[in-house]
């Protein structure tokens, strides 16, 4: 049954480590198989996925590791379109380690297939889906963020010449930066949305008040204040790449860290 | 059959005195180098850092003479160098070290800027033109083939080309590492002179996009400006063109920077998250220092492009160890191919003689038993068969050998045994001449020292 969950977190394993590899030789066949790798990792996931749909009952998607396990999917996926369009070296080995990471995670953190109460309804899939699908989006807007800073301060102390591994320029991490924005804020969006209509439908009210729901709502008018300022044209590149990372850590901290203190 | 080369390069002689021996027509020069019956093939290579000569031959002593003389008399403008100043100011290999300096030129080793392209270009260039003069046989055709796979492998193994080291490339360099294309970026130039025109060349390689000239002298700017498809602009002018800029290149003359942070800070307002790089290379500074602490503003002058410059050949530097090891690995496999080169006289001689002794015994044994048509037949089998199983190993071990000593001793070892040197030499001439090489004896390999001069 999780045969090709292992397999996928092998293939996203060799991919990051075939990546790194490629990137320091520098060995460009390397780096475009590693490539291949990451998109072969994702469609093994996507027939693992497939494959525990099947089972009655199907795991629940409100599972932590499963969700995370989705969330670095729908990562992996978003990273190889923007490839297709955009020139991202270095962006290959966090996404595939991260991939790996959480695929064989979640293997290791089997949801109960027992507890099917929550399997058989739509608005918690969806809600799950969306959040996933928006919290990817913003991490490749943080990975970004993070590697325009780095991009950034190398340039300004005038060593990037010297660097040996060769990384996407800045208009093009600004510009996955603002593509992953625009896309994994409307997402969140919906993901709070649908959220607050399963609350709704359990508890009879949109917000209880627990500490992750309070941190999420936090992180979403965060995330608002950066839309406005980055789509307003208020915002400079550094900052904008400063902000995705601290709003993705945020975010990361609202959903796994107060999922997990509550 | 072995290769000498005599050449002469930036590091043995002066530019003047390599401008003496260019050349102005290869193929007459080869022709004249074949013409004498020492050189079996030549190539020529001549570029503005080197010349050299490379030729196969039989008589290493003799080719050595005849490849001064053509250096002297032949390739020299006017008056000719004295032999000793001749030997001063080139270097003279053979065999190994030959082969070792063709992979390590082509491979750009050997070049002043180590990793630069175009010799590559340059030796395939002479290449091809004594393939057309027909003066490059089988020996020097491989050479070149695998100094050419040589040099690819260091391209794509090694970081030795991956590195710029001309301050108009690294500025390129810069500028590609913060914008993600160029051919959507507009340049103002501010200056017409040389270094503006070199660093507009190595953008303009890279797909600039518009092109702006801003100068004192108008003239200037607008020669500029029609020369790269742009447009001519006054230094007044600058407040209204910052605005509009991506690159920002400036070398003009004058006391104080002539871009202030005041201005560039004006010009970014609301241009959003979109950087402007701005490359100084004028003497004194054009642009006021203070511009690089602009968060969307990358200012590097002169002084920075040349560190960079000078950290990246550094590095090429480096690199360059590795790419003499793959050196090391293509020479060791071409000396086995000249071995197996070397040994296919032997085999033939080896299988010559063994036909000739079946042939002979046959012919007498067949009559004194009074043997007939299908009998002989059956006995031309038996002993066929046993003649090829006998010298199936040895001459297997011939062919296969691919280290070069080891090849030799054994090639002499095989003549010694089986008294191949008492048999008549002319099936090696033959060979050889099939091969597309004249045709001369091979002599037993001697070792081939270095003789830099």
């Amino acid at each position: 049954m999780y045969a090709l969950q292992y397999m996928a977190a092998a293939l996203y394993l060799a991919a990051g480590v075939g990546a790194v590899l490629g990137l320091a030789l520098p060995a460009p066949k390397v780096l475009r198989g590693a490539r291949w790798g990451l998109g072969f990792g994702a469609g093994t996931q996507f027939a693992a996925f497939a494959t525990l749909h099947q089972l009655d009952p199907a795991p629940s998607l409100t599972d932590l590791g499963y969700a995370v396990s989705v969330m670095a999917w729908l990562a992996v996926l978003f990273t190889l379109v923007l490839q297709s369009r955009i020139r991202l070296p270095g962006f290959v080995p966090p996404v595939a380690f991260i991939g790996f990471l959480a695929t064989f995670g979640a293997t290791l953190h089997r949801p109960d297939l027992a507890d099917g109460t929550l399997g058989s309804t739509t608005i918690p899939h969806a809600h799950v889906l969306l959040a996933s699908a928006g919290l990817a989006a913003l991490g490749v807007a943080g990975l970004a963020g993070f590697f325009f800073l780095m991009e950034h301060r190398a340039l300004k102390r005038r060593r990037s010449v010297a660097r040996k591994i060769p990384m996407p320029s800045l208009e093009a991490l600004d510009r996955v930066n603002r593509v992953a924005l625009s896309l994994g804020f409307p997402l969140l969006t919906l993901g709070v949305l649908t959220g607050a209509v399963w609350l709704d439908a359990r508890l009879g009210q949109f917000f209880s008040g627990s500490l992750h729901e309070a941190f999420m709502l936090i992180a979403w008018m965060i995330y608002l204040g950066l839309v406005v300022l980055r789509f307003a044209g208020r915002q400079g590149a550094r900052q904008a790449a400063a902000s995705a990372v601290a709003g993705f850590a945020f975010l990361l901290f609202a959903i796994v860290g107060a999922g997990v203190a509550s | 059959m072995k290769i000498l080369l005599l050449g002469m390069n930036h590091r043995t002689a002066p530019v003047d005195v390599r401008e003496r021996f260019a050349v102005d027509s290869t193929e007459i020069a080869l022709r004249k180098l074949v013409d004498r019956p020492e050189i079996a093939e030549a190539t020529l290579i001549s570029t503005c850092n080197r010349v050299e000569v490379v030729v196969t031959t039989e008589n290493l002593d003799a080719a050595q003479h005849v490849l001064y003389d053509f250096f002297a008399r032949d390739l020299a403008k006017g008056e000719g160098p004295s032999s000793s100043a001749l030997i001063d100011m080139t270097y003279l290999r053979s065999g190994r070290q030959a082969v070792e300096h063709v992979f390590r030129v082509a491979s750009s080793i050997d070049s002043m800027v180590v990793g630069e392209p175009q010799i590559l270009g340059q030796v395939k260039d002479a290449y091809r033109e004594a393939t057309e003069a027909g003066v490059c046989g089988a020996v020097l055709s491989r050479l070149f083939q695998r100094a050419f796979a040589t040099a690819k492998r260091v391209k794509n193994e090694t970081g030795i080309a991956q590195r710029p080291v001309s301050v108009a490339r690294v500025a390129v360099d810069l500028a590609k590492q913060i914008f993600e294309r160029l051919d959507d970026k507009s340049a103002l130039l501010i200056g017409a002179g040389e270094m503006i025109e070199a660093a507009l060349v190595a953008l303009n390689d890279h797909g600039l996009g518009e092109r702006r000239v801003a100068n004192r002298t108008a003239a200037h700017a607008e020669a500029l400006a029609t020369r790269f498809g742009g447009t001519a602009h006054g230094l007044d002018e600058l407040d209204r063109l910052l605005p509009d800029s991506d690159v920002v290149l400036t070398c003009v003359g004058g006391d104080g920077p002539i871009l202030t942070r005041e201005m560039i800070a004006r010009s970014l307002v609301g241009r959003g998250a979109r950087p402007l790089f701005l490359i100084d290379i004028g003497v004194p500074r054009n642009v006021d220092p203070e511009v690089h602490k602009i968060d969307e503003a990358y200012l590097y002058d002169l002084d920075d492009l040349q560190d960079v410059a000078a950290a990246n050949e550094e590095e090429r530097r480096r690199e360059s160890e590795r790419a003499e090891r793959i050196v090391y690995e293509e020479r060791e496999q071409f000396e086995g191919w000249m071995v197996a080169l070397q040994a296919v006289p032997t085999i033939r001689n080896l299988r010559d003689r063994a036909e000739s002794i079946r042939r002979t015994e046959i012919d007498r044994f067949a009559g004194r038993l009074r043997l007939e048509g299908a009998q002989v037949d059956t006995l031309e089998q038996l002993t066929r068969s046993i003649v090829n199983k006998l010298m199936h190993s040895p001459i297997s071990r011939l062919r296969d050998e691919t280290d070069r000593e080891a090849g030799l001793i054994r090639l002499e070892e095989a003549r010694a045994l089986f008294g191949l040197d008492e048999t008549t030499d002319a099936s090696e001439d033959e060979t050889v001449s099939e091969r597309g090489v004249a045709g001369r004896p091979v002599d037993a390999e001697k070792e081939d020292g270095d003789r830099e001069a």
